[in-house]
């Protein structure tokens, strides 16, 4: 162990042969102390491994004398603090009033016996000299323009203070010291941050809906645990979030908590600035430090080492070199300062990779659309929406370095390729009929560059529809056509767009139509939720082995098989999309689907993406939920990354934890659109614990719910729908008991059900979850809606797979008179309200909303008035339910009702446009309970209410 | 040599084949989980010999019946029903997008035939042996 990280960052100890003593150095002034300068606490064990002491070395030689590496750290120090070096630790510690408090709080940490050995101890009195000066320099600090002119000016006086200041220094530290020690037991509970916990009694109490807005429980870090003080160490839970806040440090504690461990992820999620959100900080400069071992990239949590010349990585505590150019602004050729370095300050970063991450130069974006032009698709208006949509998107698809490549392949009986040549301004139609062993017609011309066939491009959207209007063929061979545009960009990768409004029936892939009616609602309805044929997982593979992606828009009147179809985007990370009964003529099904498909087009896609996690050593990934390829026990990969995807990757632990905080990193590899190799890496650090009430203090409920979500779809494959209910409800079940017995220590059977306050909601949200259109017990739900729902739950990000199993309900005739005007922060909603039937009133108008859909209910005994102000209708009779566009009308209470709409279309993240379908309260039994069956606080059927599910959920608990 | 001398005789030999095959299995399983081996390298691999194997222990356990050895026919029978109910079921493949799920799964089915075909293999060659002593007396 080397005793020089004892110092603060600056200072070097030298061997002087004269005085047979170390004397210290401090580097940026040459000035020389025979005195340690730091803790005295630390101050009694001599250095005795100091890297090269040099005999000779006078300590007035000063930095001359050595190598110029290792000038670095010191040069960037005196950039930043003016000359001061040092120095400016004990004066800051002065000059800001507000800080001996912090340094305080952190003195006991050192004698924390929880922090293990002295490895534990050593990262964070190496790093404490470089935090602090930071800390002061941090945004959030106050007093920091005052520090800066004190700064500066004790810069040019730094002659005559500095006895001062080392007197002061010197005392200061000895009082710390003596607090240390005297705190090393005491200490130990003063200074461990814990989670409140409070318990919640649930049954017969109203859950409280606003509740699932609230932030996950904060990650209780030890101080000094990052080398920055920075705000953004810990990534927003939109993009990494755990299902447990604090960590626990055995694998039998986590099996005894009952607990699941696991992370849920969206790190290639969109960002949009008008929610004030940042886009991700890129660093430029390609200086990428890395763990010589486990390979992992440094992050706000490492320690620097010997001055800052080594850091150790947060992960297997190896100690690597700090490269070269960590210190330098290679822009303006400069010295710089490591702590405003990116990567130590953002837990969401972005490097730009050099060469070596790269197995070939970056590839360009490239779409090959798979259009269906039977005569089912050509009829629902689905080709002419398509192509239209396409046309009008042609400058959205990422396309800056005009290396985009585009194909169109229409498929009937047979594959119809388009020949379009560069600078052409007609394309040419190839058709081929062999459907068994599929060949392109054409080596060139088929793919081409976005711009320069440009023309050619729009003029064959523009007739797409037309060429294909009189067609009556009946038959669709998307597996052969799926092939032939696999062969197409295969050797580029990229994505596929399949659009098919009909069962594939022909050539390879062909399925039958197998929803027999008698299987729903029995154990056998999951072989309906289950691929038909394997030729869409075989497939898959052979695209995730090319890089090649597929996106599946299905527009169904009859059943697809979305279970067997929607293959091929889980495993090449595509996504799913279904529309079912679509038909263009009806203008709210054409914008939803063109809006989507717009957004699809858009959206900035990562290419030849591999995601890997890493974590602190004895913590494994065991299973990994999404839309991805698993290309080995650790490696996920993604041909295409879409936007706002969720993954979730189960944790295990391997070994006991020791350290007092373990890290979690993520690193997506991928190109962008642009043609740049990037690694977007997610650092995330957590407390570790070893108490069962701490545990449950620190558990995520939407995480959970994800989690939960994710195992039930799973479940409902591999077992039955009723298995995967009753996982849920049994998981529930088990996580309640232990805290009753465990936490609130009362045993035997209770009247209550008692929850921790962080977990309030989990039941409702588990009683959502097991009433879900995915999930939910019942023979009426076609399987092709089920199966859509089930891909959504899967790969939804929490922002809108809460409101998917758990919508939103609001009262808009007598909503508060702010809500749906413009406010602070946009346009103000209603409040949530519980989802029961209770608040349903017969007059009134009532919104629902779950992120896919929009149930705007009315009252039967809704006043003209009303009917005339929102519809524009003169009574409740003339109105019509079903898809409806609301009309903007010149009355307030429209435009606030417009407003609110509009606003609930866009307050997620994602592609989707919900539908608005006006539900009648007494008319359309179908649509009417459709909208009912999202108020899941209610008894459905046979499915039991909040109150019932409760009373179940209590029942396991006491039974256990 | 009899026919129940011959009949153990080749009984041996496929116990011993059927015992290696499962050895490679068991290898490359573990490689797989030490990442030497992607996992669709794997399955078209394994895949090969999925078929071979239970044709090769279903024909085996047919000499059994038509000759009337119903100990050893006994023995084997539910194996053979076991490897027919998973290719009536269409998952005797391996499946590579979901391997890693079911890996442990697959090595200790794995490990259960190995152990099967080890017992099966002592037990021909003491029922060979007991053939040829009888044979010789």
């Amino acid at each position: 162990m080397s005793q020089e990280v004892m110092l603060p960052q600056g200072w070097e100890a030298r061997w002087d042969a004269q005085s047979n003593a170390y004397v210290y150095v401090e580097q940026s002034t040459g000035r020389s102390q025979w005195e340690v300068p730091t803790q005295p606490s630390y101050g009694s064990s001599h250095p005795s491994t100091s890297p090269a002491p040099t005999p000779a070395a006078a300590p007035s030689q000063g930095q001359s004398h050595r190598p110029g590496r290792r000038q670095y750290p010191t040069a960037q120090i005196q950039q930043v603090y003016g000359g001061g070096g040092y120095d400016t630790q004990p004066q800051q510690s002065l000059a800001a009033p507000g800080y001996p408090d912090q340094n305080a709080s952190q003195q006991p940490q050192y004698f924390t016996p929880g922090l293990g050995g002295a490895d534990a101890h050593q990262p964070s009195h190496g790093q404490q000299p470089a935090a602090s000066p930071y800390g002061g320099a941090a945004p959030a600090q106050s007093q920091q323009p005052g520090y800066g002119q004190q700064q500066s000016a004790y810069g040019s006086q730094q002659q005559q203070q500095q006895p001062v200041d080392q007197m002061s220094n010197q005392f200061q530290q000895m009082n710390m010291g003596y607090q240390g020690g005297a705190g090393a037991g005491a200490g130990m509970s003063g200074q461990k941050q814990l989670h409140q916990i409070q318990t919640v009694n649930l049954i017969g109490m109203q859950p409280d809906v606003t509740g699932l807005d609230t932030p996950p429980p904060p990650y209780l870090l030890p101080p000094n645990a990052s080398v920055t003080a920075s705000p953004h160490i810990q990534p927003d839970p939109s993009y990494q979030r755990c299902t447990l806040t604090s960590m626990p440090t055995t694998q039998s504690l986590l099996n005894k908590s009952k607990l699941p461990l696991a992370l849920v992820m969206a790190p290639y999620r969109s960002f949009r600035e008008s929610d004030g959100e940042d886009p991700v900080p890129v660093i430029e400069d390609s200086v990428i430090a890395r763990c010589r071992r486990c390979r992992a990239y440094i992050n706000p949590f490492v320690t620097f080492i010997e001055g800052g010349n080594r850091w150790k990585c947060c992960m297997c505590g190896l100690s690597n070199e700090v490269p070269q150019l960590f210190d330098w602004n290679q822009v303006e050729n400069k010295p710089a300062d490591r702590w405003a370095r990116k990567e130590l300050n953002h837990s969401v970063v972005e490097f730009i990779a050099p060469t070596e991450y790269m197995v070939r130069p970056p590839q360009p974006p490239v779409y090959a659309f798979v259009i269906d032009v039977s005569q089912q698709a050509v009829q629902s208006g689905m080709v002419a929406v398509a192509a239209r949509t396409i046309l009008e998107s042609l400058d959205n698809i990422p396309n800056a370095d005009s290396r985009t490549k585009v194909a169109i392949i229409a498929v009937s009986t047979s594959l119809h390729f388009f020949s379009l040549p560069a600078g052409a301004t007609e394309a040419s139609m190839l058709v081929v009929s062999d459907l068994s062993d599929v060949f392109l017609p054409k080596p060139v011309d088929l793919l081409v560059n976005l711009t320069e066939s440009r023309p050619a491009l729009e003029s064959l959207l523009g007739r797409l529809s037309d060429m294909f209007q009189d067609s009556h063929v009946v038959g669709n061979a998307l597996g052969s056509a799926l092939q032939a545009a696999h062969q197409l960009i295969g050797k580029i990768g990229g994505k596929i767009i399949a659009l098919t409004a009909t069962l594939p029936t022909l050539g390879e892939g062909a399925l039958k139509a197998r929803d027999d009616p008698k299987l729903l609602g029995t154990s056998k309805e999951s072989s309906l939720l289950n691929a038909a044929s394997s030729f869409y997982k075989t497939f898959a593979i052979e695209c995730s082995k090319q890089q090649v992606a597929v996106d599946m828009f299905l527009f169904s009147t009859s059943y697809t098989d979305v279970a067997t179809l929607s293959c091929l985007p889980r495993y090449t990370a595509g996504q799913t999309y279904l529309y079912p009964g679509f038909n263009a003529s009806r203008s709210e099904d054409a914008i939803k689907f063109a809006t989507e498909f717009g957004k699809v087009l858009a959206m900035p896609i990562g290419l030849e993406a591999v995601i890997r996690v890493r974590a602190t050593r004895g913590i494994r990934m065991s299973a990994f939920h999404g839309n991805f390829f698993i290309r080995s026990t650790d490696l996920l990969a993604l041909p295409v990354v879409p936007t706002d995807q969720n993954y979730v990757i189960e944790l295990q632990l391997e070994d006991d934890i020791k350290g007092s905080f373990v890290v979690l990193q993520t690193a997506i590899l991928h190109t962008t659109c642009y043609g740049e190799r990037r690694i977007r890496v997610i650092t995330q650090a957590m407390p570790t614990t070893d108490s069962i009430p701490e545990l449950y203090a620190s558990a995520d409920q939407v995480a959970i719910a994800t989690y939960l979500t994710n195992k039930a779809v799973e479940r409902s494959m591999s077992h039955s729908l009723d298995d995967a209910r009753n996982t849920v409800t049994n998981k529930l079940g088990e996580m309640l008991g232990v805290y009753k017995n465990q936490v609130t220590s009362s045993s035997g059977a209770s009247a209550q059900l008692a929850v921790p306050e962080n977990l309030k909601l989990l039941p409702l949200l588990c009683c959502g979850l097991v009433k879900h259109v995915g999930l939910r017990e019942g023979s009426s739900i076609p399987p092709d809606l089920r199966s859509y729902a089930q891909a959504l739950l899967t790969t939804l990000p929490c922002q809108s797979l809460v409101p998917f199993i758990h919508p939103r309900f609001y009262s808009l005739h007598n909503m508060s008179p702010e809500a749906g005007n413009i406010g602070d922060a946009g346009i103000v909603l209603p409040q949530a309200l519980n989802l029961t039937s209770e608040r349903l009133e017969r007059h009134g108008l009532f919104l629902i909303e779950d992120g896919q859909n929009i149930f705007i209910w009315v009252g039967h005994e809704a006043v003209p008035r009303l009917i005339q102000d929102v519809f524009d209708l003169p009574s409740y009779g003339e109105l019509q339910g079903g898809k409806y566009t609301l009309p903007v009308l010149d009355n307030p209470f429209s435009q606030r009702v417009n407003n609110i709409v509009a606003k609930t279309r866009e307050l997620r993240r994602g592609v989707y446009r919900p539908h608005v379908y006006v539900v009648k309260s007494d008319a359309e039994p179908a649509l009417r309970s459709w909208a009912l069956s999202l108020l899941i606080e209610d008894r459905m059927d046979h499915m039991s209410s909040y109150a019932q599910y409760l009373t179940t959920v209590k029942n396991k608990v006491n039974g256990s | 040599m009899g026919g129940e001398g011959w009949l153990f005789l080749f009984a041996v030999l496929m116990a011993a084949v059927l015992l290696f095959t499962m050895v490679f299995f068991i290898i490359m399983f573990s490689d797989l989980e030490c990442d030497y081996i992607n996992p669709i390298d794997l399955c078209n691999k394994l895949n090969q010999f999925v078929l071979p194997e239970m044709i090769a222990h279903a024909f085996l356990t047919l000499c059994f019946l038509l000759s009337g050895q119903w100990l050893a026919f006994l023995l084997n029978a539910p194996l053979v029903g076991y490897n027919v109910n998973k290719i009536m079921a269409k998952n005797h493949m391996y499946d590579a997008t979901e391997i890693f799920r079911t890996l442990s799964g697959h090595k200790k089915e794995s490990f259960i035939k190995l152990g099967f075909y080890l017992v099966s293999f002592f037990y021909y060659l003491y029922r060979m042996i007991l053939a040829l002593i009888s044979e010789s007396d």
